[in-house]
């Protein structure tokens, strides 16, 4: 039988195997890509998580620029608002992605044992972790080519000349609210309450974080989400786009409200995950 | 040598026991089954072999490994499979996408299509999970828990919650799928269950193994107490019979005891001599639900309504009094 034969050679040639040890590290690396594979495969099936993630924010710049695009707004220095919107989607389709997509996700596998079943198999905790992560990277990215694309082609947008701020932004952003997300996830105790608690809240937070429209500097809703990580991404990706001569591209401050959110949720992740389903 | 030993296993969570002092040993290609009530320690037993949870005390071995090494538990999971009471598949991949990318994280799998064909799913390859029924959800589950080859298979509660036919059939695909040596350790509350797989079942209640052996000797129900039981002749007091007798619903009667030959021979020649014939005569053995719900502790008033079993309907008032036993 091929059961028999195959257990024999393998029995062979088994010795220990721990992600990264040397000559593992490329089969490793290989494992890492093929498990992304199947997250985007897993992703792009699934009507709810593209068109609420992705579709989302291509339908909502497109729908607030055309309509309001070319107004001006003192809040931003008199630049036409598409202006602001085209890095305030931008950052949205990171945070959708990184911390929304991902937490729901979490919990939904958690509580439906799929988590465990990973754990159970050979496939290493490493690389399950980074194809997860990897796979909201690579959404944030597709989200972010296609706006940009949107701005420059549909509404004229200036894009950054030097890249470099808005890529440190995209990136500290997209590990610290994934992060975030997978510390959420261990709040939310079953699948049902997943999406609609997190959607509320995330949304909640948007909405004062000034997605829909620049909030003036010093304005109670400024101030109030100036204490939320969501306001800081909205900002800081707007800086890097370099439009406001005198203000610097690197909005080191927000970065750093950022990357200390991002820090509280990996205590509180790494301190609260789970693999089984709670109510196990 | 063993597949499975573990010696004096204990695990506690806070004040509450897991399990204590627990051990067994099960051989290569046995199927074992750890039977008890919920919350008895199965899972927490169970775990702790998969290397998912840690423990406190005693000795593990699995497949050679200890369970508890972390540099060693990848090794451990290339040859063992995983069936969780959950159903645990990814909704938006097809039955095979799901089975060939599993088979990807072994060093020898079984070929994905070969398992398509071993658990009946052959036309559902290309379907997405979530268009399956359950029980097509819980073949491709038992699919992916053999895709890897394994040598030892854990089935965690592999049928609650299924129907009766349902259940069969889960008992049939299992028989089936670990033809050929592969070991099983499963957990249960279903005595029948343990009855149909089992080879040696182990009874675990509040966290200590109460009784091992197989279906057939476990709690002593081959030998010591019978059961006999007909239906009160018309016209015959209980009174007049040769034998005490307790009542079992209805008409029905019963006796309980050790020495059935003699007993049977008093009330066969009591029948001849006086021409009344013993509808509906049964002798039967303590069914692994009796000694079940002894070994476990039951008592009458408390846990399941009986009723569902062969002898739930019945006969709790002497259970009661034969807990002692």
């Amino acid at each position: 039988m091929t059961d028999t034969a195959g257990r024999a050679s393998a029995t062979g040639d088994r010795r220990p195997k721990a992600l990264g040890s040397g000559a593992d590290l490329r089969a490793d690396l290989r494992m890492v890509g093929r498990q992304l594979g199947y997250e985007q495969l897993a992703f792009w099936r699934n009507p709810i998580g593209a068109v609420f993630t992705v579709g989302f924010s291509v339908v909502f710049l497109v729908l607030l620029a055309s309509s309001a695009g070319h107004s001006r707004s003192a809040a931003i220095g008199n630049l036409e608002v598409v202006q602001y919107y085209v890095p305030g989607f931008t950052a949205y389709g990171v945070m959708s992605a990184c911390f929304n997509l991902l937490a729901i996700t979490l919990i939904i596998r958690r509580e439906t044992g799929l988590l465990k079943r990973l754990r159970l198999s050979p496939l290493p905790t490493t690389a399950m972790v980074a194809a997860i992560f990897l796979n909201a990277m690579v959404i944030s990215a597709v989200q972010v080519v296609l706006l940009l694309a949107i701005g420059r082609l549909g509404y004229g947008v200036h894009l950054p000349s030097d890249p470099g701020p808005l890529v440190v932004v995209l990136v500290v952003g997209a590990l610290s609210f994934a992060a975030l997300g997978v510390g959420v996830s261990t709040f939310i105790p079953n699948q049902e309450a997943a999406g609609p608690v997190i959607s509320i809240v995330f949304f909640v937070l948007l909405f004062l974080s000034g997605l829909w429209y620049p909030l003036a500097p010093g304005s109670t809703l400024a101030r109030i989400s100036a204490w939320f990580p969501m306001r800081h991404m909205i900002t800081a990706t707007f800086a890097s786009f370099d439009l406001r001569p005198g203000v610097s591209p690197w909005a080191w401050r927000d970065l750093g409200v950022i990357a200390i959110w991002g820090a509280g949720g990996a205590v509180v992740a790494l301190r609260r995950f789970r693999w089984a389903p709670v109510r196990g | 040598m063993a597949a499975v030993l573990v010696e004096g296993l204990s695990k506690r969570y806070g004040s509450t026991v897991g399990v204590d002092d627990v051990s067994f040993e099960v051989a290569q290609g046995e199927v074992f089954a750890l039977l008890g009530p919920n919350g008895a320690g199965k899972t927490t037993a169970i775990e702790i072999l998969e290397g998912f949870r840690s423990r406190d005390r005693g000795r593990v071995e699995v497949l050679g490994f200890d369970p508890a090494d972390r540099g060693t538990l990848r090794l451990l999971r290339e040859r063992m499979g995983v069936v969780l009471q959950e159903l645990a598949v990814e909704p938006f991949l097809t039955v095979r996408e799901v089975l060939a990318r599993n088979a990807g994280y072994y060093p020898s799998p079984k070929d994905p299509d070969e398992v398509l064909t071993r658990v009946g799913l052959v036309e559902k390859a290309r379907a997405r999970v979530k268009t399956l029924s359950g029980g097509q959800q819980r073949r491709l589950d038992l699919g992916l828990g053999i895709v890897g080859n394994p040598e030892l298979l854990f089935l965690d509660e592999p049928t609650t919650g299924f129907d009766p036919s349902a259940r069969r059939d889960a008992w049939e695909l299992v028989r089936h799928l670990t033809e050929g040596g592969v070991t099983v350790i499963l957990t249960t509350h279903y005595m029948d269950e343990a009855e149909a797989l089992a080879d040696r079942v182990a009874v675990i209640s509040q966290g200590r193994i109460v009784a091992q052996g197989t279906p057939d000797h476990l709690g002593g129900r081959d030998v010591g107490e019978a059961r006999i039981r007909f239906r009160l002749p018309e016209g015959v007091d209980p009174g007049m019979l040769p034998v005490p007798t307790a009542a079992s619903g209805g008409d029905g009667l019963e006796i309980r005891t050790d020495h059935e030959i003699g007993v049977l021979r008093r009330l066969t020649t009591w029948s001849e001599e006086e021409g009344v014939p013993l509808v509906g005569l049964t002798v039967e053995r303590l069914t692994l639900e009796d000694v079940y719900l002894r070994l476990t502790g039951y008592r009458s008033g408390e846990g399941t309504p009986g009723g569902d079993g062969p002898s739930g309907g019945h006969g709790t008032g002497q259970r009661e009094g034969r807990s002692g036993r």
